[in-house]
């Protein structure tokens, strides 16, 4: 019974030390040769033998303009979580709070877009976005991504609204407050935690984004980080350590807001997936 | 509080007007064009079903499609396995629990074109780390090609999502913290082991929720395309070209239009296959009690 205990506990340290080695590992070796020489790479020694150089990240904005891509990356996914978050939270208050004719016509014509993979829409949001005059503009994507996110996010903030206690409103009303005065001063101090679960999500999906940044957008002026990678992957190939930091530099981001805001996107992802 | 009826048809009107733009327009114009010769630069005509047939006598279309299928596959079986494993493991709570869900979340969380970027370094045949540790354990000069070799491209393309199941994991996680604890102290008062607990207890518990994580799994195999392009953009031949991957070719490559949107409308209904296929399996929308 001892011996099985033992042999139990070595499985469990085996796998979660593989799992956990493959998900960080690749991260952790690429952010440690990010500081070496090219030489240094190529001859695969470790440890800093030169001490830690810095040379790289420099290289890396030269030979990009990743400031630009920092920047648009910034306005995109700010503009996208908040045009995501305000539409939507309207939207679901109307949906949650009230009945109306068709309401749950259009609750099944929404819930229609998490059936539709991304690269289904490629042309056709490709011809959409070109034809509006939105296209190689960061308003287009915004828009775009504030779309890619309308079923999480209406999900999450409805299934929020419905916990609250319709009391709440009806005193507001009977003081005379109007709809709108009800719903900013009374439903959204409160709807914070949905707030934040949806914006944590839909921040790092217009963060992340790739395929449509790539297709809706030409030229440096509206590239987005992730796009720095692919069209650069050519002029870094001569240049590792360059390459490394550049990678390290898209991938930080997105580390940093998991860990600051970790329970958010593990309530988020729980919720947003029980729509079934 | 009829008054309202305004101010409810102007809260809905922003989300429906977005939905249209991104989805309605998209869904009427995939469909619609997928019974034409639409390609850049040449007036339309009305082919009927021609695109549907063509694209079945394209090989690398149906390759796309067998690969596709067979991520499909391996997503379901064993990349729910290693997540469902993961959170029996975590939901021991021990000390490392946090930690544990941390880095395992992080290929994840971080944009796929990264990801893609740092697989690419790490089994780069010069310098890459996979290589150097084969060198370092006794092989001299070992240098394989990991992405590019034909025969070993497809299961390094895999290998970039397969194992990273922390999203499967967390959405066990939740559920397994609705459980009533009673009901796991009934079993260890009737003499059953950790194991048998999970086996006989919990599992039949989270049949739904393995059962919508399979549903999200097997149809996030319809998006990749970030990592394939970064890492071998179908390649070497068609080797681990998909479904999106083909797409994008046909559509922006060869500006084939009307051929890239058929091949979208058999995407849309491969997923709806799987999804429809995954709820039976599982028996789900069929309530247990």
């Amino acid at each position: 019974m001892k011996y099985l205990k033992y042999m139990n506990q070595l499985l469990i340290f085996i796998f979660l030390t593989l799992i956990i080695g493959i998900s960080i590992g690749p991260f952790l070796w690429v952010f440690f040769s990010s500081f070496k020489g090219n030489s240094e790479i190529l001859s695969s020694v470790s440890g800093f033998p030169n001490g830690l150089k810095l040379k790289n990240y420099i290289t890396a904005f030269q030979m990009a303009p990743l400031a630009r891509f920092y920047i648009n990356s910034i306005i995109v996914a700010i503009g996208g979580t908040l045009l995501n978050l305000v539409l939507l939270s309207m939207a679901a208050y109307a949906m949650a709070r009230f009945d109306f004719k068709g309401k749950n016509s259009l609750k099944l014509l929404l819930s229609m877009a998490l059936l539709v993979p991304g690269a289904a829409l490629l042309q056709p949001l490709y011809i959409t976005v070109k034809t509006t005059g939105l296209y190689d503009s960061l308003f287009g994507l915004v828009i775009v991504y504030a779309g890619f996110g309308l079923p999480t996010t209406l999900y999450i903030m409805m299934s929020y609204f419905l916990t609250l206690p319709k009391e709440l409103e009806e005193s507001a009303y009977l003081d005379g407050a109007s709809f709108v005065n009800t719903f900013v001063k009374i439903i959204l101090p409160v709807a914070k935690p949905a707030f934040s679960t949806a914006g944590v999500l839909q921040f790092l999906l217009c963060w992340n984004e790739f395929q449509f940044a790539l297709t809706l957008t030409t030229g440096n002026n509206n590239r987005t980080l992730p796009l720095a990678l692919y069209y650069f992957k050519s002029s870094f190939a001569s240049d590792y350590g360059a390459m490394f930091a550049a990678t390290v530099l898209v991938t930080i981001p997105s580390i940093i807001v998991y860990i600051a805001l970790q329970e958010h996107v593990v309530s988020g992802l729980a919720a947003g997936s029980v729509k079934g | 509080m009829s008054h309202n009826k305004k101010w409810i048809v102007l809260f809905l009107l922003p989300a429906i007007i977005l939905f249209s733009f991104v989805y309605a327009i998209s869904l009427i114009v995939l469909i619609g064009t997928s019974f034409t010769d639409w390609s850049i630069g040449s007036s339309i005509h009305f082919v009927g079903i021609k695109n549907y047939i063509d694209l079945l006598r394209t090989p690398d279309f149906i390759k796309s499609i067998l690969n596709t299928l067979i991520w499909i596959v391996l997503q379901s079986t064993i990349h729910i396995g290693i997540g469902v494993i993961f959170a029996l493991i975590l939901a021991r709570k021990k000390w490392y629990f946090k930690m544990a869900r941390t880095a395992f979340m992080i290929p994840n969380i971080i944009s796929s074109a990264a990801l893609g970027m740092l697989f690419l370094c790490v089994f780069n045949p010069q310098f890459g780390a996979v290589n150097n540790l084969i060198r370092l354990f006794g092989v001299k000069n070992f240098s394989h090609n990991w992405f590019m070799d034909p025969r070993t491209s497809f299961i390094t393309v895999t290998l970039t999502w397969l194992p990273f199941a922390a999203v499967v994991a967390i959405l066990i996680l939740a559920e397994m913290a609705s459980v009533d604890e009673g009901i796991y102290e009934a079993a260890k008062v009737d003499g059953a082991s950790e194991f048998q607990t999970n086996i006989y207890v919990t599992l039949p518990m989270m049949k739904n929720i393995i059962g919508t994580a399979t549903v999200l799994a097997a149809t996030s195999m319809l998006q990749k395309l970030d990592i394939i392009m970064i890492t071998t953009s179908g390649g070497p031949g068609n080797r681990t070209l998909n479904m999106p991957m083909f797409i994008y070719k046909t559509a922006l490559s060869q500006n084939n239009f009307s051929l890239a949107n058929t091949a979208g409308v058999y995407l849309i209904a491969l997923g709806l296959i799987s999804v429809v296929l995954i709820n039976k399996i599982y028996g789900m929308g069929k309530s247990d009690v």
